[in-house]
């Protein structure tokens, strides 16, 4: 069974309700996450500013943090092996990456407001 | 009151004692009026102020920290400041210290930025506070613990977050939401089961309601008697602080406030009537240091021989109140703030700038940050060109809430929207939703007079320290900010824009509360206007000697706040009647007089 791994920057929380404005990427992202873990994937989530541990933990994620700085947050393995960086996939994109047929349950949203940038990431 | 009622509260005290009620009504002055009287029965007692803009150490006299402090002259009394910054600092280190060296320094300092913003601030103290409550071994030893709590509105927020919080993670079915800073932390249900537990507890803790035989005092004790009623916290005592009857039946005023006095307390709510009540008189001076603090429960209070009076501060001439609207007037628009401690007059003020402001044909609004504050009951009727509002957090949260959610619809699914609506539970929504309630309240300055007046000085420390952490985080990132909290910190700072009125009365306590207050706004970029001090005794006229007395005590004060702390400030005496409603207000601008300070600031 597959086992995706999120390393968040360090955020108030995950859905980003937080801060001074609600980003919908953020809010979305875990929506995709939720249908992920619902699909049979393991999927585990780490805040910098909450789980500072699992990033010391983890040699992979050191490495890419040395080689790249926090803008490689955030940064999502497969498996241990990093697939993503710097960036919030979108659920079909996470489906991919983790080998499970993606569903179209709703409409697919145009994505004219995310910031999820092809070209640097995935 | 008689002695034996006294001593048989103090003797009999549960082992927790809260003392809550409206800012100036003498919280912290009968807290450590009980405490001394209590350690001197030999009880171990531990005082903590879960107040930001604590006056403990004033009170005392005592230099105090985060842990308990022995105080000299009272034996087995210890008393500590929940200072909300160091406990934030504490859980900032406490986090990130054993990761240093582990991960790369960048992302440390990125952890370290996004543990200083106004989420940790509330949550670190809230964590401070479950501890002194629900955690037998961070108190034992202690006999008592006494909380002078902060002003009503935050000690609400302080004392149902237990309540909110314990139902937050039971409730909670994904496992996802946010807890912010508190998510490692959810481990502590156990705490805030045992803080909620001991709250509830009519043998373990006692609620006592402070109040001033004042109609507003009273009604906010109500207020807050009923709300924690139904909260569970049943076994409650009403403290009357400042019962007046006037010695000298030929001193006008004295007479006039004895039967405010007797009004107020006629007309208190039923409720509040049927609690077991203990009287303490109104004291010619605020009881400082361990001395004085011993006789406000130890019998009779001393009538000390009246000082010489110095009027000199009274009799100079200058321009009312209403010369310093005139300045006001000259922005053409703007923001006029009001801060300062509990109880000093801030509403008061504020509505007598804002009815003149109008009455002179200026669009203007008047609000408040503060919950607590009976700002349209203070106008007492509609005025022309004003309107009135306050920022109420259970409206703000809701409509914030339910605008994020119309926002995300088109993006989300319905299992996602459910999680977003989940999330948007979390404590931090609040703190948000009034913060941007607060900044888009400051934009309207771009169009008219906007009058706020704010919540006591600790909650509006707590309210910038949102600004300011907000202001880095919108610099830092490029997400879709509002303009209103975008443009906040930079409007504050305006000296053009914002005129900050620091009010205080011509006592010790406020008079330091406002000084400490304005080094926090010059350190955050924000100088303060003008200082008013409020409800000064020091003018002729008064025969009684308690009014004399208070009065004669005024002068060092006036002077520390003319020759080191304002570079101009107003005076306004006392008022026999309280000043509500629209023309009692105007006679309060027109009668001020407002002095150049000597202060360079």
């Amino acid at each position: 069974m597959a086992t995706i791994e999120v390393f968040d920057p360090p955020m108030c929380c995950s859905s980003g309700v937080c801060g001074p404005s609600v980003d919908p990427a953020l809010a979305r992202f875990s929506s995709a996450l939720h249908w992920l873990a619902n699909q049979r994937i393991t999927v585990e989530r780490f805040n910098l500013a909450q789980q500072p541990q699992a990033f010391a933990a983890s040699e992979v994620v050191k490495t890419a943090l040395k080689q790249y700085g926090n803008e490689c947050l955030p940064l999502i393995l497969l498996n241990g092996a990093v697939v993503s960086k710097g960036c919030y996939p979108t659920r079909d994109e996470l489906a991919r990456l983790a080998g499970v047929e993606p569903d179209q349950p709703v409409q697919a949203r145009p994505a004219t407001q995310l910031p999820v940038i092809q070209t640097k990431c995935c | 009151m008689t002695t034996e009622i006294r001593d048989s509260f103090l003797d009999n005290a549960t082992r927790i004692l809260f003392f809550t009620g409206k800012g100036g009504v003498g919280k912290t002055s009968l807290a450590c009026a009980a405490a001394v009287s209590m350690a001197q029965q030999g009880k171990k007692v531990l005082l903590v102020s879960t107040d930001p803009a604590s006056n403990l150490d004033e009170v005392l006299g005592v230099r105090l920290s985060g842990a308990p402090t022995a105080i000299p002259g009272a034996d087995g009394l210890f008393a500590l400041n929940i200072d909300p910054e160091a406990a934030a600092k504490a859980y900032r280190d406490r986090v990130i210290g054993p990761y240093r060296g582990v991960l790369p320094e960048a992302s440390l300092n990125s952890m370290e930025e996004q543990l200083s913003g106004a989420c940790t601030v509330e949550i670190a103290a809230f964590d401070e506070f479950t501890k002194l409550l629900g955690d037998a071994h961070a108190t034992a030893g202690f006999d008592h613990i006494i909380f002078d709590t902060a002003p009503t509105g935050h000690t609400l927020r302080l004392l149902q977050l237990p309540a909110a919080w314990t139902g937050f993670i039971a409730e909670n079915t994904t496992g996802t939401s946010c807890l912010g800073p508190l998510a490692g932390l959810e481990t502590q249900k156990s705490l805030y089961d045992s803080s909620l537990q001991a709250l509830t507890d009519a043998s373990t803790t006692t609620l006592i309601l402070v109040s001033r035989p004042e109609r507003s005092s009273l009604a906010e004790a109500n207020r807050t008697r009923a709300e924690l009623a139904e909260m569970g916290i049943a076994n409650q005592r009403l403290f009357l602080n400042g019962v007046f009857v006037a010695q000298d039946r030929s001193d006008a005023a004295a007479c006039a406030l004895e039967v405010r006095g007797h009004e107020a307390l006629a007309g208190m709510p039923a409720d509040l009537a049927k609690l077991p009540r203990i009287e303490v008189p109104l004291l010619p001076y605020a009881p400082m240091g361990v001395e004085n603090l011993r006789s406000v429960f130890g019998g009779v209070s001393p009538v000390r021989k009246a000082v010489h009076n110095d009027r000199s501060d009274a009799i100079h001439s200058g321009l009312p109140l209403s010369g310093l609207i005139d300045e006001l007037e000259k922005m053409g628009h703007g923001v006029v703030m009001t801060m300062g401690k509990g109880g000093v007059g801030k509403t008061t003020v504020a509505s007598a700038i804002a009815i003149e402001l109008a009455h002179r044909g200026h669009a203007v609004h008047l609000s408040t940050t503060d919950p607590a504050a009976h700002v349209a009951a203070t106008v007492g009727g509609s005025v022309p060109n004003l309107s009135v509002s306050r920022i109420d957090p259970a409206a703000e949260t809701r409509q914030y809430t339910e605008a994020v959610l119309a926002k995300a619809a088109p993006q989300l699914d319905e299992q996602g929207m459910a999680l977003l609506a989940e999330d948007l539970r979390s404590p931090c929504t609040e703190e948000i939703a009034v913060f941007s309630a607060f900044a888009r309240t400051v934009a309207e300055g771009e169009h008219a007079f906007v009058v706020l007046d704010t919540a006591p000085t600790g909650h509006t420390i707590l309210l910038l320290d949102a600004a300011e952490a907000y202001h880095r985080d919108v610099t830092r990132t490029m997400s879709d900010v509002p303009d209103a909290v975008r443009q906040l910190l930079p409007r504050l700072r305006d000296a053009d824009f914002t005129r900050v009125l620091l009010v205080t009365l011509p006592e010790a306590t406020p008079v330091h509360e406002a000084a400490r207050l304005q080094d926090d706004l010059q350190r955050a970029g924000i100088k303060p206007y003008a200082w008013v001090i409020n409800q000064s005794f020091a003018s002729d006229g008064f025969s009684d000697p308690v009014l004399v007395e208070r009065g004669s005590r005024e002068a060092p004060y006036i002077a520390e706040v003319r020759d080191r702390l304002a570079t101009q400030f107003v005076v306004i005496p006392w008022k026999p009647e309280a000043p509500v409603g629209p023309e009692l207000l105007r006679e309060l601008a027109g009668h001020s007089r407002v002095f150049a300070g000597t202060s360079k600031g």
